[in-house]
């Protein structure tokens, strides 16, 4: 792969010129002689660095983010507050929320009455991790997962909130980072995208997917997210029409990409030559996408395991199941979204099936993982993009409640690809409301997800507009308490 | 004659300086050096290299009897003694002088007086033939301990010393924090200068009492409170600023010993504590296990050098070739199933056997021929040869993996005869094993004789309990 920068002659720019003129000057050589750092620029490294290639070994190969749209509640999931249920309609102190903004659903709320979580926890493992009753399955895998619930975010409303988690940035337009994953790392297997996206949805309140999310941005679109769909054309458009051979489309091809190369010498514009490599993929993919897609000769037992909705396409066990056979097919970045958490009122009943949905497969797809020695170089994540709040959202009713958007903490769980398993890392205050210890930020979030890929967040840069542009833009530490 | 003035000018000056250099060794205790004296001193690790090299050359004519010109010997003398006066300047800044220091002084102002006396006596034209060859080469050897003392002194003691074998470096099984990870990461970075040698800022790091007890900034290292701890804060403070440590063009601290540093400081600096004493989720233990295993690129490091482009030939649609990371030759394989297969393009790894780590050939299938190739990629860390047609004869072609730490056999028809293999692999740590014909019992022999595997047979088997997991 390519840095960007163009090599095309015709784009031979202004600070081109300058900038090989000023190799060539013998004093300016003097010069650099006797200050060393006069002409060195600060990022050396970067152009040093070639793409395509981990920086480092890497812990993790791939990852599989199973993206909860709308934000599950951390309260009724990952992060037990007891307090919530000695203090239950009280006031939500001003103490704690310390002048929190709140959206515009819950701002005019004259009271903020506390409520506790309308389900059971446990703890379970040899790591004690709480686990509340929506989630038996998860349960049965608290030492192969490490729980964060000191997550937080800077968004407060959905569409910026899963934007930042996706791109770095609460404003769209940047690259998903599946396609910085894509930009770094290289695809393992041509035949496929290194970038895959799978969508279902819930009962449960819905808020809206937008391709955007997984857009290349600025990067080149080959890095873009590949969205699979259910059903007979699982890639829309992939498929030749009635009438075309396979051989007619392979004149067919080899004949445009002349046209195209043609093109691309008199225009030098790199998005022609990614154009080229895309026919030549899609051609690829008409036999290997339906072959990775075909799930009919996975045995009983798997079935089994990730629960009888995986027969049934576009379901998120359906998906899960996909996730791990794209996995296992080399694509980089497998990135589920599981509509319906958006939980402002009706929560118990709501996020009960939400995670009567998810809860199976996702485990089950830790565990079949696992068997197959997978779960060593594959990072499985399972969160929202920010927590909800800890008073009643509507009217109060311990059985009937709902609960607004909350960015100060929230609780994700990853498992495999280099993280320590069965930590319980992070703490909140006892209501829920504030990260106490160790938080992470989003851009944390993506440096430590970068490391365990081999990769230095610092260090994959794209020249865009007059600057480098990084996944974590100018911020982001590696928690590297939450690596092997 | 303008020579005549040059030369009485040059004797007038070396004059003066050697008085003023015996002047000063004399009445050090008694002197106080005025700032922009002492910035001259800074000029001693420039000005050394003149003697060193006119002095030596000098000796060399006179050893072997030619005429040592005039010119040479006294701009060899005049450097001598500008380096030997500047070199008091330095050293003069360090409070205490170690007795390194006390030794390169002398002596460096002996060469310098020897120097000096030399040419006196070839400007007197007093010329003893054979007798002047034991001073000179006596003068050689001054030269050389003072310029390795002062080597000594700026670099460190064991600058020169013979590179420690990896053995001796080897962090122990559960080290105790100070003795195996901070005090040798303190030896190697801050020790040099920290020392009874040198003891710059009047503070010694050799020893945590000597941390403790401080320098002349007062708190070094307060325990329970790194942000308060000079040690850390001056790591901290921008490399251009003067107060920054280690100074700018020393080694630095890495990210990571900063913080093995700073955490330790904060759980009190203890000199009992252990690794294993640490909890969960504290970041220290991450850190020192890090440290423990090194760069886990180096084991690749004497790996064959592989071109890109040789690396792009052999890759195809179906078969994908990746360096492990960026300026390393050690190579991941990844085939996929292709349309037609034809087993040529595996075959043409042959070239690069030796830098395969990685090889997973899940569902191809694979027979004798490749089975061959495997054999002879003798660095191969990680095989999936999951779900293939191969048979307990291929298998055998295993023994000689001396590498393998995760080997993936699952949906394969091999049986109990493989068992010998999996035992007799030394590095062998992950072995999976399912939908297989291996029998309970020798699962059981292999469980029992191989404690240190980890066996993964799969999750359909759950139910059943094969194998009684001691």
């Amino acid at each position: 792969m390519e840095k960007n920068e163009d090599k095309n002659p015709l784009k031979h720019n202004r600070r081109h010129f300058f900038s090989q003129l000023s190799v060539g000057i013998g004093s300016m050589a003097l010069g650099s002689l006797l200050i060393p750092d006069l002409f060195s620029s600060s990022q050396k490294n970067v152009l040093e660095m070639p793409l395509g290639i981990p920086h480092f070994a890497p812990k993790a190969k791939r990852v599989i983010y199973l993206f909860q749209a709308g934000a599950p509640s951390q309260l009724e999931s990952f992060d037990y507050k007891p307090t919530l249920r000695k203090r239950m309609g009280e006031d939500l102190p001003e103490s704690i929320r310390n002048g929190q903004r709140l959206t515009g659903m819950t701002a005019d709320q004259a009271k903020f009455p506390l409520m506790p979580p309308a389900v059971n926890f446990n703890q379970y493992g040899q790591s004690g991790t709480w686990i509340s009753d929506y989630f038996p399955h998860i349960a049965k895998i608290a030492d192969e997962i490490t729980v964060i619930r000191s997550m937080h975010t800077e968004a407060i409303n959905h569409d910026p909130a899963i934007t930042f988690f996706q791109t770095g940035s609460q404003i769209s337009g940047r690259p998903s980072m599946g396609s910085w994953m894509s930009y770094g790392l290289g695809s393992e297997n041509k035949n496929l995208p290194s970038f895959v996206v799978l969508t279902s949805r819930g009962k449960g309140n819905s808020q809206g997917l937008y391709s955007k999310l997984w857009s290349s941005g600025f990067l080149d679109s080959k890095h873009q997210g590949v969205l699979l769909r259910s059903g007979k054309d699982p890639v829309l458009y992939l498929n030749d029409p009635d009438g075309i051979s396979r051989s007619d489309k392979r004149h067919l091809l080899n004949e445009v990409s002349q046209l195209n190369k043609l093109h691309h010498v008199e225009t030098g514009d790199d998005e022609i030559e990614s154009r080229i490599a895309q026919y030549e993929m899609a051609y690829r993919m008409q036999m290997s996408v339906p072959d990775v897609m075909d799930i009919s000769k996975e045995p009983e037992s798997i079935i089994k395991l990730y629960g009888e909705d995986c027969q049934v396409p576009g379901t998120y066990a359906a998906n899960a199941l996909q996730a791990r056979r794209l996995a296992e097919n080399g694509v980089r970045f497998i990135q589920l979204y599981h509509q319906g958490w958006d939980q402002h009122g009706n929560l118990p009943n709501e996020m009960a099936g939400q995670a009567k949905d998810v809860d199976q497969a996702s485990a089950a797809l830790v565990l079949d993982l696992k068997q197959r020695g997978m779960l060593e170089d594959t990072l499985v994540i399972w969160g929202g993009e920010f927590g909800r709040g800890n008073y009643c959202q509507g009217k109060f009713d311990p059985t009937n409640y709902g609960r607004d958007h909350h960015p100060r903490a929230f609780s994700i769980w990853m498992a495999g690809g280099g993280i320590k398993p069965g930590l319980n890392y992070g703490q909140t205050d006892e209501f829920g409301y504030n990260v106490v210890e160790n938080p992470v930020h989003i851009n944390d979030f993506h440096a430590t997800l970068m490391y365990a890929l081999g990769l230095d967040h610092e260090q994959l840069t794209y020249k865009y507009q007059g600057r480098r542009f990084r996944l974590t833009d100018v911020a982001g530490t590696v928690v590297k308490d939450l690596l092997i | 004659m303008k020579d005549d003035t040059l030369y009485r000018l040059l004797n007038y000056t070396m004059l003066a300086l050697s008085v003023f250099l015996v002047f000063c060794l004399v009445f050090q205790s008694y002197i106080t050096l005025p700032s922009l004296v002492s910035w001259l001193g800074h000029w001693h690790p420039v000005l050394l290299h003149f003697p060193i090299v006119l002095l030596i050359l000098a000796i060399f004519l006179g050893l072997t009897g030619k005429k040592v010109p005039r010119l040479l010997l006294a701009i060899a003398a005049l450097s001598a003694l500008l380096t030997a006066v500047s070199g008091f300047f330095l050293g003069h800044e360090t409070t205490a002088k170690g007795s390194l220091l006390v030794w390169h002084q002398w002596l460096g102002a002996g060469v310098a007086l020897t120097a000096m006396g030399w040419y006196s006596l070839s400007e007197l034209d007093v010329k003893p033939k054979t007798l002047l060859k034991v001073p000179l080469a006596l003068l050689l050897v001054v030269i050389v301990i003072t310029a390795h003392y002062g080597g000594m002194l700026t670099h460190g003691e064991d600058f020169l010393a013979l590179p420690k074998s990896v053995r001796e470096k080897q962090i122990p099984e559960n080290p105790l924090v100070y003795t195996d990870i901070i005090e040798p990461m303190l030896k190697d970075k801050c020790v040099g200068c920290h020392n009874p040698n040198k003891q710059k800022g009047q503070l010694l790091m050799t020893s945590i009492d000597m941390i403790l007890k401080g320098g002349k900034n007062g708190k070094t290292l307060v325990p329970g409170k790194p942000e308060e701890s000079e040690m850390i804060k001056r790591l901290h403070i921008p490399l251009e600023d003067e107060n920054h440590m280690p100074p700018e063009g020393k080694t630095q601290l890495t990210d990571d010993e900063k913080e093995i540093l700073e955490r330790w400081i904060a759980l009190g600096a203890s000199d009992k504590e252990r690794l294993s004493d640490l909890i969960e989720p504290e970041p220290l233990i991450g850190l020192i296990k890090s440290m423990m295993m090194g760069d886990p690129m180096s084991k690749w490091a004497a790996f064959p050098k592989v071109e890109d482009s040789v690396i792009q030939d052999l890759a195809t649609n179906y078969l994908s070739l990746n360096r492990i990371a960026a300026n390393s030759n050690a190579i991941s394989v990844d085939m996929f199933k292709p349309p037609t297969y034809d087993s040529s393009v595996l075959v043409n790894l042959q070239k690069v056997a030796n830098n395969i780590v990685e090889l997973d050939l899940s569902g191809i299938p694979i027979g004798e021929v490749e089975m061959n190739l495997i054999e002879t990629c003798i660095n191969l860390e990680v095989l999936e040869i999951d779900n293939t047609p191969v048979t307990d004869k291929e298998i055998k072609k295993l023994v000689n993996l001396k590498r393998l730490r995760l080997l993936k056999v699952y949906g394969t028809a091999i049986g109990d005869e493989s068992i010998a293999t999996f035992e007799s692999l030394p590095e062998l740590k992950s072995l999976y094993l399912w939908e297989t014909n291996v029998s309970r019992a020798a699962l059981a022999d292999l469980y029992k004789n191989r404690p240190d595997l980890q066996i993964d047979f799969g999750l359909g088997m759950d139910d059943e309990a094969p194998v009684e997991v001691p």
